[in-house]
């Protein structure tokens, strides 16, 4: 009886410990190695980019608004010459792998725009590095680390966050004049650095920091919001997810908590609205900056989020790079590489000329910050 | 950390062990019939929050409600709990009937499969983008803002709804389970199939019914939950696990275990967060699974398994 009563016990724990092997073995399919890649031929008809970004799921809205740009980029600059394949990524590094390794293997994709995310781009870097390297320009992707020489092959169109943290503990010390600050990062390779450099800016500068971290799958933040304090004045969201900075808000307010929600780039979107919080954001908004009227007006189509534009520029740099190395008819991904270097457009949309350092940064790029009014109105207030 | 942060917490574990009650139910309710553990349970869960979903979008959504939202509410449990029951009847029908006299490790690959069929055919047909009630949006936020206090702490009007609405259906459950003829015919199918089915039982029908029921109650579930946190196609994994465990920690095969369970799971789940941090608060809800599996086997209020040599 009672060998039978360990059996059934044993049957039901072997089951339990199977669950979760299924749950860590899901939640480690970021860190799946890569596939190798077929060397692809050097080839220029038919030419084409690949879009990678996350077209669905939790930061659709942020995809769609790429994609919509740099679809406006290929119309308006390609000529019909360059085509733009499209790869969904759900800002998640095992579909980004994927799809990049699909790109890779497909000879006639002679530079990506994309990966949204700065854990999407270590995801790819190593499948872009392998056999013909295949360049790529991320339009959002801001960790520091990213241009530190290790992935040669890799652009960007937006500052980093060297640049955006000082930026954000400043205006949180200065401006906002908080004594007490909540940081929740959202365990991601974009979020942990920036949060970081938030955290060690604000600290020096004689701020109480309380520290947290929350996966970027949890959407039920009771339990958190719960620890925001009664002196905190700023709760600092390093977030790629503006629904789930959106939700936090509104359960901020649920428990009574008036502390001003501060987002990062990442929230940057429609999904997040809530009225009297602060923003940063890689890029400014376009339509405020003079001689930029003809070209949203040809955009057509409504943008809320600054995450479209700088996928305008990425697409932009590569439809050059791209045509330069076809003028002699051929052209390779290592020619490609080479342009994307001398990249120079004059008065980009961005504001200013626009050009990359040796490290594939851009040179002159400052973060802004934005305050968050009624409906989600965005006034640039630094 | 003061008095009113445990507070807080206990009225965070509340709500959200109601939830996790309501899931366990259905597995608990499953397991005590056939003895088998439905892991395509979750993603009824998942279809009952998309019901809901479908029912708020059909009523022009949060910002621009056509009906009272008491009427809201009330419409999205009941299509959430009918949908979820039919496709119950489908899954028992389909998937677990075809294989009842076969080894058990059969029905539970077959659960397994639905459950892959029904997250993939979700996310084929509708994506992966979350749907969101934005019950924020509905009538100027009172579902957050309105309430009572208990001490400095602000128990939401949504909260309560989520609460009460369990209870409520936690007690018809064991009043039809208890008072009625077709309670006692599952309580004998449970106890034992073959001689229930001498005694006249129709055990086919009873079979059906508990699918229904567990799947209502999941379908509800999936509701309540997505009144305050976005649904995706991928919520049911992870529900699923959590209401497997709640069933599991109260005693599989007992319904008022499951509701303890699931109270318990969402105390743990809770404080974990709020104590400790949100980085480990699986792994505690987790370990508690295996301490109990260790130590205490048959849960908190399940029977030992007395078989005759």
């Amino acid at each position: 009886m009672h060998a039978r009563k360990r059996k059934g016990a044993a049957a039901l724990a072997v089951l339990a410990i199977a669950s979760l092997a299924i749950v860590a073995s899901a939640l480690a399919r970021a860190d799946v190695a890569p596939t190798a890649v077929a060397a692809p031929n050097a080839s220029c008809t038919g030419a084409k980019i690949g879009f990678m970004g996350p077209i669905t799921g939790d930061a659709a809205f942020i995809g769609k608004e790429q994609l919509g740009f740099s679809k406006y980029a290929i119309r308006k600059l390609a000529a019909g010459k360059v085509k733009l394949v499209e790869g969904d990524t759900q800002l998640d590094p095992a579909q980004a792998s994927t799809v990049g390794t699909k790109f890779a293997a497909d000879a006639s994709i002679l530079a990506v725009v994309g990966p949204a995310g700065s854990q999407e781009v270590l995801a790819v870097s190593p499948i872009f590095k392998k056999g013909q390297r295949l360049p790529f320009i991320s339009g959002s992707a801001t960790r520091t680390s990213l241009t530190n020489g290790s992935i040669p092959n890799f652009f960007r169109v937006v500052p980093n966050d060297s640049v955006q943290a000082p930026t954000t503990a400043k205006y949180i010390r200065q401006i906002l004049k908080a004594k007490s600050v909540f940081i929740v990062d959202d365990q991601t390779a974009y979020s942990k650095p920036l949060a970081n450099g938030v955290q060690a800016n604000l600290r020096s500068g004689g701020v109480k920091v309380t520290r947290n971290s929350v996966n970027q799958k949890v959407t039920d933040f009771s339990s958190l919001v719960s620890k925001i304090g009664d002196d905190v004045n700023v709760v600092y969201l390093p977030w790629q997810i503006a629904a789930n900075a959106q939700i936090f808000g509104q359960q901020m307010k649920e428990q009574g908590k008036k502390a001003i929600i501060f987002g990062s780039d990442g929230v940057d979107s429609g999904d997040f609205k809530i009225p009297g919080s602060y923003i940063s954001a890689f890029a400014p908004d376009i339509r405020a900056i003079k001689g930029n009227a003809a070209f949203v007006k040809g955009y057509g189509a409504k943008f809320v989020s600054n995450f479209g534009p700088p996928m305008y520029v990425a697409t932009q740099a590569a439809v050059a790079a791209i045509t330069k190395a076809c003028a002699d008819g051929d052209a390779t991904r290592a020619e490609v590489q080479k342009n994307l270097k001398a990249t120079f457009i004059p008065k980009s949309i961005l504001g200013g000329n626009f050009q990359f350092t040796a490290r594939g940064d851009v040179k002159g790029a400052k973060f802004y910050i934005f305050k968050l009014g009624a409906g989600g109105k965005k006034t640039l207030v630094g | 950390m003061d008095f009113d942060f445990f507070v807080q917490q206990l009225v965070n574990g509340v709500t959200l062990g109601s939830v996790y009650a309501l899931i366990a139910l259905g597995y608990t309710m499953v397991y005590g019939i056939l003895k088998l553990l439905n892991f395509a349970h979750g993603e009824v869960y998942m279809m009952g929050a998309f019901a809901g979903f479908g029912i708020l979008s059909v009523f022009g959504g949060a910002l621009s409600l056509s009906i009272n939202v008491v009427a809201l509410i009330a419409m999205m449990l009941g299509v959430a709990m009918l949908g979820s029951g039919l496709l119950g009847v489908v899954i028992e029908r389909f998937a677990y009937r075809p294989l009842r006299d076969a080894p058990r490790i059969a029905p539970l690959i077959s659960a397994l499969g639905v459950s892959f069929f029904l997250a993939n055919s979700m996310q084929l047909l509708f994506g992966a983008t979350p749907r969101n009630y934005n019950t924020f949006d509905l009538a100027n936020a009172s579902l957050y803002t309105k309430g009572f206090n208990v001490g400095n702490v602000h128990v939401a009007l949504l909260r309560i709804i989520t609460v009460v609405a369990a209870l409520v259906l936690m007690m018809l459950l064991w009043f039809l389970v208890n008072r009625t003829r077709t309670g006692k015919a599952m309580r004998a199918t449970s106890f034992d199939r073959e001689a229930a089915a001498m005694m006249g039982i129709d055990i086919d029908r009873v079979i059906v019914f508990t699918f229904v029921l567990g799947s209502a109650l999941a379908g509800a579930a999936g509701v309540l939950q997505s009144l305050r946190v976005p649904t995706t196609v991928a919520i049911g994994f992870v529900a699923g696990l959590k209401g497997f465990t709640a069933a599991v920690i109260g005693g599989i095969g007992s319904i008022p275990g499951a509701m303890a369970g699931g109270l318990i799971l969402g105390f743990a789940e809770s404080y974990a967060q709020g104590y400790i941090s949100t980085k480990w608060s699986d792994l505690i809800v987790f370990s508690i699974l295996i301490l109990f599996m260790i130590f205490r086997p048959q849960g908190l209020l399940g029977r030992a398994d007395i078989r005759k040599v």
